[in-house]
């Protein structure tokens, strides 16, 4: 069947009142998640999973998924507001999100996330629906020095995202590999500066790190300026996006959904990988590096889409293969089998009712979002002028309802109040919290490829080299490297 | 102190079966018959000790869906997870209260848990089996191109054993992956290049990839990839031969020997000190859903198997406890436990 005629197939099937309906209630649910700080869309879709028991299959994965991409979509508009990220995936947002909130822009962050959402969202069902098994092919073949060769890349974007003193980041990057090493080595299944706790043996919960980070961190710091009695009092000015706007951030938006798509494929990545290194790649290949964290619009526009093209990205290895890359995407599998659905590689012959009806929801989807999302800009931005002793309070609870829903584990809210504590001291001391999160994401992918890459060498180190892919991921963070040092050594040239 | 792992769980699971009748007419009225005046009063929790979605998951709800339908009680899935299951049989051991509101649905892995990690915090007599659910048993595949192509298993070894360290194959470090390649390495004097993965699921992906010679897994885990003629089954580490494919070997016909049972057996668990009428009462809810042939059917769809020695066992802690046996055995004889 190809892919017009497969479309068309789908469209037919979810073109009920009933289907429309479930897409436009995920789509709702997603946004209301990915709003709510601590409650992201893992845990509303392992508390929503019973429900689809009783649903057709297909009306229950139209409704997982359009949680899962809702969340995308809904997951800026804390990070703008009130510096704290709705989801794990909008971290970065905050950055220069919230500067723009500052400058009274507000509605024009907010603007341009739900149309960024919007186009790496389309983007990435419109690759979908051409090209998911040639796609899926060649994530396939991608092992472990391929993906060492991608994790190398993405520790040197790393780089670029330092605010600051250069010690301090790097200091903070030393620091997330540290704590990503806690738990059961992945080689030899011993464990790892545990201290015979079983809590630790898994490891550190990153939701858990995450919100405390953030979530806890931004409210113990704003408790500290309670005399002002709200976040912003002047007016917020230009809810829309103006066109000086928009010329700045669709080529973020592309490169972002370019960026966002790939890394949804690889296992282990997805929309908390895509959006990070999305915004050091902005940060990167800047005219003006300097304005990043003052309130670029590129650092919205760009992690923004990655998220949400990561997120069309990582349901093709799902539902072309059978293979989850991540906590979410595995959910989405279980719900399959619930059903008695086991995806694989035929599934797209044997289900193309299921698999293009899924593929047409999601089109569907990405519109009821930003036609739900735009609108509500002007709502959202209200938030604002809830007083502090109203909402903080609000954010605590949820952050604790939503640590504790990822694993049900009294242990992983110690965690996310040690780490809220931690994040409050190093912002005082002025260190970037970004760089340890995303050195925590990849430290465990970048370990425990290498660790593959080298068992499964017969000539050690050289795979690296042998593997075209590898090797020329390798040679690009080569470049950057010495790229960043030139640039380095020019400017303290100059300045002296 | 094995004796009374023995005796403890046999006393325990006579209480549960001695309430089930040989040829029950209407399983709803004879479910209804066992419950206790005073429980259920609120939900009943199944605690999976992995994340949702995944196989125990699956298996979890499903049992939970059709409890319901026979009970009428409620019964919510919980997942507890952490530190690859310990966070959850610990809670499970240690921390529920044993009130009969706590239902661990678990996974033979429990066993080794407890023997080698739990550092004699708790213990397999903490947890009390009510109902045995399905198994699935470790297979090796091959890859259907490569110069491995079409062997069988013994070709296989033998290739292990002429040219050691060069045939890659996908292990999960600590865990039956690794002792099943451990005990085939020992008979044959073969030696393998193991290459770890977090999981049986990551190892099939990379077999496919090109990036390991053999992997092992369930048959859920690569019958996508069998219908698709990417894999070949090689051998399966069970008793006797899977019903899916009744080709492929076992790996005891192959090699010849009976040491080769690697399988996760899926079973239900209450805290030790659970009430003797609740715990009978939970016993036949898990017991009647396993008797209708719509949950059966739906196991099967995924692929797992029933074991015979299990499925409808008069004393199922009792006959857990061969495994239980021969799994301390085979940690006792490699050193890892005294």
């Amino acid at each position: 069947m190809d892919a017009l005629g497969g479309l068309l197939t789908g469209f037919s099937v979810i073109l009920t009142p009933e289907n429309l309906y479930l897409c436009l209630l995920g789509s709702v649910i997603g946004t209301l998640v990915g709003v709510l700080p601590g409650v992201g869309p893992l845990a509303a879709l392992a508390l929503l999973l019973p429900v689809t028991f009783t649903l057709t299959p297909v009306g229950g994965m139209v409704m997982l998924a359009s949680i899962f991409y809702g969340a995308m979509y809904g997951g800026s508009t804390t990070s703008i507001l009130l510096n704290i990220p709705g989801e794990a995936a909008s971290v970065v947002t905050c950055i220069d999100g919230h500067q723009m909130a500052r400058q009274g822009r507000a509605g024009a962050a907010l603007g341009i996330a739900a149309l960024g959402s919007f186009i790496a969202g389309t983007l990435g069902v419109i690759v979908m629906t051409f090209f998911a098994p040639l796609i899926a092919a060649a994530a396939i073949r991608f092992g472990p020095p391929e993906n060492f060769g991608l994790m190398v890349l993405g520790l040197v974007c790393t780089l670029f995202m330092i605010t600051g003193s250069t010690l301090k980041g790097v200091l903070m990057i030393a620091l997330g590999f540290l704590s990503a090493a806690v738990g059961i080595d992945v080689v030899n299944g011993q464990e790892r500066f545990t201290f015979g706790s079983i809590n630790l043996s898994g490891g550190i919960e990153l939701l858990a790190v995450v919100i405390g980070l953030f979530g806890v961190a931004e409210v113990l710091a704003n408790v500290e300026k309670m005399l002002q009695s709200t976040l912003l009092t002047e007016r917020i000015r230009n809810l829309w996006p103006t066109l000086a706007d928009w010329r700045a951030a669709w080529r973020p938006m592309l490169r972002g959904s370019g960026l966002g798509f790939v890394l949804g494929l690889v296992p282990g990545g997805g929309p908390v990988t895509a959006s990070f290194m999305s915004y050091a790649l902005e940060k990167r290949i800047a005219d003006r590096p300097d304005r990043f964290g003052k309130g670029a619009i590129e650092g919205v526009a760009g992690p923004e889409s990655a998220n949400n093209a990561a997120v069309a990205g990582s349901i093709i290895p799902v539902l072309s293969l059978g293979i989850p890359g991540n906590p979410v995407t595995a959910l989405l599998l279980g719900a399959l089998i619930i059903h008695g659905v086991q995806p694989g590689p035929l599934f797209m012959t044997q289900r193309p009712d299921l698999f293009w009806g899924i593929v047409a929801s999601m089109y569907i989807g990405n519109v009821f979002l930003l036609l739900l999302n735009l609108p509500l800009v002007g709502l959202w931005a209200q938030l604002l002028r809830i007083p502090y002793r109203v909402l903080f309070p609000v954010v605590l609870l949820l952050s604790v309802v939503g640590t504790y829903s990822a694993n049900k584990n009294v242990f992983d809210l110690w965690v996310m109040l040690g780490f809220g504590v931690a994040g409050y001291v190093l912002r005082k001391l002025e260190y970037d919290l970004a760089p340890f999160v995303i050195a925590f994401v990849l430290a465990p992918l970048l370990e425990q490829s290498l660790r593959q890459s080298l068992v499964m060498s017969p000539d050690g180190a050289m795979i690296l080299l042998q593997r075209p892919v590898t090797a020329l991921l390798l040679a690009c963070s080569a470049i950057l490297v010495v790229l960043m040092f030139t640039r380095q050594s020019r400017t303290e040239g100059g300045s002296r | 102190m094995k004796r009374t792992v023995l005796a403890c769980l046999a006393a325990g699971a006579a209480l549960a079966i001695v309430a089930l009748p040989a040829a029950a007419q209407d399983p709803k009225a004879e479910l209804a018959k066992l419950k206790p005046r005073d429980f259920p009063t609120q939900p009943i929790e199944y605690v999976v000790v992995y994340p949702a979605g995944g196989g125990m998951d699956v298996t979890a709800r499903l049992l939970a869906k059709h409890v319901e339908k026979w009970s009428g009680d409620k019964v919510i899935v919980n997942n507890r997870t952490g530190g690859a299951g310990m966070v959850g049989h610990s809670y499970l051991a240690t921390q529920a209260k044993p009130d009969g509101y706590t239902v661990g649905i678990l996974a033979s892995l429990v066993w080794g848990d407890a023997m080698l990690r739990a550092q004699a915090r708790w213990s397999l007599n903490d947890l009390e089996p009510i109902g045995y659910l399905n198994s699935d048993a470790l297979t090796w595949v091959g890859r259907a191109d490569g110069p491995y192509k079409g062997m069988t298993l013994q070709q296989i070894v033998q290739a292990g054993k002429d040219k050691p360290g060069t045939i890659r194959i996908a292990t999960v470090p600590g865990s039956m992956w690794d002792y099943l390649i451990e005990q085939v390495e020992a008979a044959s004097g073969a030696k393998f290049l193991r290459v770890p993965f977090q999981g049986g699921g990551a190892g099939i992906t990379a077999l496919v990839g090109g990036n390991v010679d053999v992997a092992q897994g369930f048959y859920s885990e690569f019958r996508g990839h069998l219908a698709s003629g990417s894999v070949a089954p090689l051998a399966v580490a069970s008793s006797g031969r899977m019903d899916f494919l009744k080709d492929m070997p076992t790996f005891n016909e192959a090699l010849g020997g009976n040491e080769y049972l690697w399988q996760v057996i899926r079973f239900a668990v209450v805290p030790r000190g659970t009430p003797a009428d609740r715990k009978a009462y939970l016993g036949a809810q898990v017991q009647t859903a396993m008797k209708d042939p719509e949950l059966t059917e739906e196991y099967k769809k995924q692929g797992v198997y029933f074991d015979p020695k299990l499925a409808g066992s008069a004393n199922v802690a009792n006959d857990l406890q061969t495994y239980v046996e021969a799994e301390r055995q085979f940690y006792v004889k490699t050193g890892r436990l005294k």
